[in-house]
């Protein structure tokens, strides 16, 4: 399912979206999570709106149940979507982090 | 020119472990061909409603996979896909194909086979009807809802106790029609008690995975039984919430609705009846404000006193067939079958479930997390 030139092409757009600041607006936890995704759950999802406009859905990292609530201040960071394929090629993307 | 169903059916929703698409196909049809009377080479034209035969059984190139199946020899067919509103948007499709004069006997096909495979698996493949974002944020359908939830949780006050009332009333619906996929009542406790998917939503929060199938024969010509359909509206969204301004309401509804209430000539309290996407609890609290039955903030209220349940006779009857709450959810055929449980019920032939002196029907079927939404408004 992964292409390794989707990668590339879509990998490209990661830089701009770092090191963005916001708050959380809505937030859930996923339990029963997609097949790629298993070895990681249970893990938040959030809703982000940035400082200055516009909103993200991305998974919470580094976080503790405390960091779950609205208002919560969060940067985004890049770090890897799931576990490589059997192609080797590691899908990196866009996680926030509680600041 | 008004368009009448003359003939509607669906199988048995459930895990039906036994049955193939094929047979849940001819089932439907054959049952809905029965109904209007009419043999299988009158069809001119075949909308087949699916979404996850591709991802998941491998199988494309449905409208002629159906066509064949069902003995519609050359007939025209169509496979249209919407994610949840592809029934929904098999039924417009199949109207237009109608008002446009091309064709005047056309059938609908609602078909979904999805517990062949692993739950995991059937998360993916709901995804495809999310946003790339959202599926790399690793987030699932019932994650996306929820997310939904906590806004309007926050907004309006709703409470999880106002979202299990949903799946309480749903359920007791669902154990009055023997095509259900559940037959047991539930309780506000068992919904609460039962284990997160996505917080806050529950296992009984989410409607379940099911296979089944629904179909409709379309015809020009009215006969003596027939319902008609006086409005068919589709509106879209951006498909991922964080493109949206609003997290407390699905504008593709309010627009679909504003447009199938003009298409029709009424209004929300006009209507008796009406079938709506509860594919978890807070989607029918989003459907019952955004179709304008209630103020916004106001459904929840209503749902937990019982103002929308069989019996009540104070307002609409909401999800006299279970909902996709009760009566199952197997994603192609869902907004086929509203359409048969509203010509059911405009008919008066709905049994135990019958909503008393139903004149006009309201079928609501969601695509996404509202990127899609098909409001489809029926006559007796």
């Amino acid at each position: 399912m992964l292409s390794p030139v989707k990668l590339w092409r879509n990998q490209k757009n990661v830089g701009g979206m770092l090191g963005r600041t916001g708050k959380i607006i809505s937030w859930t936890i996923v339990r029963v999570p997609p097949a790629d995704f298993s070895d990681q759950a249970p893990y938040p999802v959030v809703l982000v709106e940035f400082d200055g406009g516009g909103r993200v859905t991305a998974q919470l990292v580094d976080w503790d149940t405390k960091h779950l609530s609205v208002g919560q201040k969060i940067i985004t960071i890049v770090r890897r979507i799931i576990k490589p394929n059997t192609e080797g090629v590691i899908p990196y993307g866009i996680k926030v982090k509680p600041l | 020119m008004t368009v009448s169903i003359i003939g509607a059916s669906t199988t048995k929703f459930g895990e039906l472990w036994g049955t193939s698409p094929r047979t849940l196909a001819h089932e439907a049809m054959d049952g809905a061909l029965k109904d209007s009377g009419i043999v299988a080479g009158r069809i001119q034209a075949l909308f087949v409603g699916n979404m996850l035969s591709g991802m998941l059984g491998g199988q494309e190139h449905l409208g002629a996979f159906f066509a064949e199946e069902l003995g519609f020899s050359h007939a025209a067919a169509i496979k249209i896909e919407g994610a949840c509103a592809s029934g929904g948007l098999a039924i417009h499709a199949a109207v237009n194909g109608i008002l446009s004069g091309q064709y005047e006997t056309v059938a609908v096909l609602g078909v979904e086979k999805m517990t062949d495979h692993k739950p995991e698996d059937v998360a993916t493949a709901l995804m495809g009807a999310g946003s790339s974002q959202e599926r790399a944020s690793g987030c699932t359908f019932p994650g996306l809802y929820a997310i939904l939830a906590r806004a309007h949780m926050l907004k309006f006050g709703t409470t999880q106790e106002d979202m299990a009332a949903v799946a309480v009333k749903n359920h007791y619906h669902a154990s009055l029609n023997p095509n259900a996929q559940f037959h047991r009542p539930i309780t506000i406790e068992a919904v609460l008690k039962s284990h997160k998917v996505a917080d806050p939503l529950t296992l009984l929060d989410c409607s379940p995975i099911s296979d089944g199938a629904a179909a409709l024969v379309l015809s020009v010509k009215h006969q003596a039984s027939s319902v008609k359909i006086v409005a068919s509206a589709v509106a879209t969204d951006t498909l991922g919430l964080a493109q949206r301004a609003s997290l407390t309401e699905l504008q593709a509804t309010k627009e679909a609705a504003m447009r199938a209430y003009k298409q029709a000539g009424i209004e929300a309290k006009d209507v008796d009846v009406a079938e709506v996407h509860d594919c978890f609890t807070i989607a029918e609290i989003l459907a019952l404000e955004d179709l304008g039955i209630t103020k916004k903030g106001d459904a929840a209220g209503g749902i937990r006193r019982g103002e929308f349940t069989l019996g009540s006779a104070k307002r609409v009857v909401l999800n006299p067939s279970g909902g996709l709450k009760g009566c199952g959810h197997p994603i192609g055929a869902t907004g086929v079958k509203q359409v048969v449980e509203l010509v059911v019920q405009l008919r008066g032939m709905a049994g135990a479930r019958q909503v008393a002196g139903a004149r006009f029907g309201l079928a609501h079927n969601v695509g996404g997390s509202g990127a899609t939404a098909v409001v489809h408004i029926l006559k007796e």
